[in-house]
């Protein structure tokens, strides 16, 4: 089943493509790593798929699909005193305006979320105060519990020690087992190799599809790069 | 000549009454302008209200002539400022929008916050002043609210700032999960399909409500004080968003009932008391912060 269809889709800002002829099919169960070198458009591209960017060309459809989305967790200000309790009951927002409440289902869904995750001693305490890593499974807990069909990840292991990375990729995994689609934008291309199904690789404004062992050789690295700054490998 | 607490009270029921109705709804506001690192409007905006209040007054011979005040002369307009209450109100929610949505729209594209909201303030005051120098009875009551000295407050007044705070306390109620959302991730918010821009701009129009009726009611300084210093004070003792809200309004109206005894005690002016107290409220943060 196709959940988010591409074709020929250009993004970018104020009418300016950064990647352009984007074509993709993301279906039910499979594993998509975005990589590329900064500065290539794997962000705007992302953006796109996530809905927050119009396509300048071409057409994006992903009518019915429910995206759980999972930013980067630098973006999120530590002001906040919001639990990790809270950040995950976020995730039911959707379906709640105004003064429908927060239920004990939603309660219950979130904490069982946490569990998931391997945070449910950590639901009462503060967001800010937890690590890197379990900032970031407290957020892919957060998406989960929008009930979605798709997971989109921006650079879920980024700027977390090994452990963490570690945890955070036997989590993805274990989703993408139980059937998920996933599609994550990294820099790790080693974490890339070792779990997606395909590859999208972005440079110089377009968009290349494969294997992960078909376009993360390392000599299919050095020709995708060629004089450009590789990615950081983990 | 000693008056009781419960004559004091009684006559100036009003005065204390909008203070309290203030320090219950202002800190809700700042809550909101503090987790967008947005605070420096608090200042900022009172002002704007302060000029525009006095440039109603600047106006008001002119109005009272072509455009009329109603059953209210200009004498009358001129020697009772609560006459024309809602003419006041008008010309404060105009300024404060005004320069609200001019720092909106600068912020949009990038720059200095501190710098936008330092030159709004210095912009905004330097008005007041100006438009002060061509109305001195306007000139004279801003001072009067920048004293702080609120106990002239009527039932018009309460019953203005009963009505709009009390809108926005209501809004705040109902549509704060989504308030906080939008400012916490509004990317996620976004993917969810929130209305992002109408709950921000709910947020601007909240923020704009308050501080036009409260500057005009109560002045810049205890609205200042209200929207600042009682959130400060919560924050680092809250667990959680909600404990958070509830904190910083308890602390709100904690300050209004200290500044009350202050000012009755020792013959203080009202806003600058509870502002005191609000400020003292804040040791117990520092303390933590230091640990």
């Amino acid at each position: 089943m196709t959940l988010i269809r591409l074709q020929r889709a250009a993004f970018g800002y104020t009418r300016r493509p950064v990647v352009a002829g984007v074509d993709l099919e993301v279906r039910a169960g499979r594993f998509f790593g975005i990589v590329g070198p900064n500065g290539a458009g794997k962000t705007t591209l992302f953006r796109g798929i996530l809905g927050l960017l119009k396509p300048l060309a071409g057409s994006v459809e992903r009518s019915g699909v429910v995206i759980g989305y999972v930013p980067q967790r630098e973006t999120l200000d530590a002001l906040y005193p919001l639990t990790a309790q809270e950040v995950v009951e976020m995730g039911a927002y959707r379906r709640l305006s105004g003064l429908r409440a927060v239920t004990r289902a939603d309660r219950d869904a979130s904490s069982a979320m946490l569990v998931r995750v391997g945070l449910g001693e950590q639901r009462a305490a503060r967001f800010s105060a937890l690590s890197g890593g379990q900032r970031q499974r407290a957020l892919i807990a957060r998406a989960l519990m929008t009930k979605p069909n798709v997971l989109l990840l921006d650079e879920p292991t980024s700027g977390v020690d090994r452990a963490a990375q570690a945890r955070i990729l036997a989590l993805l995994r274990e989703l993408h087992r139980e059937g998920l689609a996933i599609l994550l934008v990294s820099h790790h291309l080693s974490m890339v190799r070792e779990s997606v199904d395909e590859v999208l690789w972005v440079s110089r404004g377009t968009v290349r599809h494969g294997s992960p062992s078909e376009l993360l050789k390392p000599e299919q690295l050095d020709e995708l790069f060629e004089t450009e700054a590789a990615p950081e490998e983990a | 000549m000693d008056i009781s607490w419960a004559d004091r009270i009684d006559l100036f029921r009003f005065a204390l009454s909008a203070a309290l109705i203030a320090g219950l709804v202002c800190p809700l506001i700042g809550v909101f302008l503090l987790l967008r690192r947005t605070s420096f409007y608090g200042i900022a905006l009172p002002q704007f209200a302060a000029a525009g209040v006095v440039f109603g007054f600047v106006l008001l011979p002119w109005w009272a002539q072509h455009i009329g005040l109603g059953d209210v002369t200009l004498e009358m307009a001129l020697s009772d400022t609560h006459a024309v209450m809602n003419y006041h109100l008008a010309w404060a929610a105009l300024f404060t929008f005004g320069g609200l949505f001019a720092l909106v729209w600068l912020g949009r594209r990038g720059g200095s916050e501190i710098g936008r909201v330092a030159a709004a303030f210095a912009i905004a005051n330097a008005a007041t002043y100006f438009f002060g120098r061509l109305s001195p009875v306007g000139k004279s009551f801003v001072d009067e609210l920048l004293q702080g000295e609120i106990l002239g407050v009527g039932v018009h007044e309460l019953e203005t700032i009963g009505v709009l705070l009390g809108g926005v306390l209501v809004c705040i109620f109902v549509f704060h999960r989504d308030l906080v959302l939008v400012s916490f991730d509004r990317e996620f918010a976004l993917v969810l399909g929130k209305r992002v821009v109408a709950f921000e701009t709910l947020l601007n129009v909240l923020v704009g409500v308050g501080v036009a009726a409260g500057t005009m009611t109560l002045g810049p300084t205890i609205l200042f004080g209200l929207i600042v210093l009682p959130p400060l004070a919560a924050r680092p003792f809250a667990s959680s968003m909600n404990r958070f809200l509830l904190f910083s309004s308890l602390l709100g109206v904690l300050a209004v009932v200290g500044g009350v005894v202050v000012s009755f005690e020792w013959d203080f002016p009202l806003g600058a008391s509870v502002v005191a107290v609000a400020a003292l409220e804040l040791l117990p943060a520092l303390c933590v912060r230091r640990n």
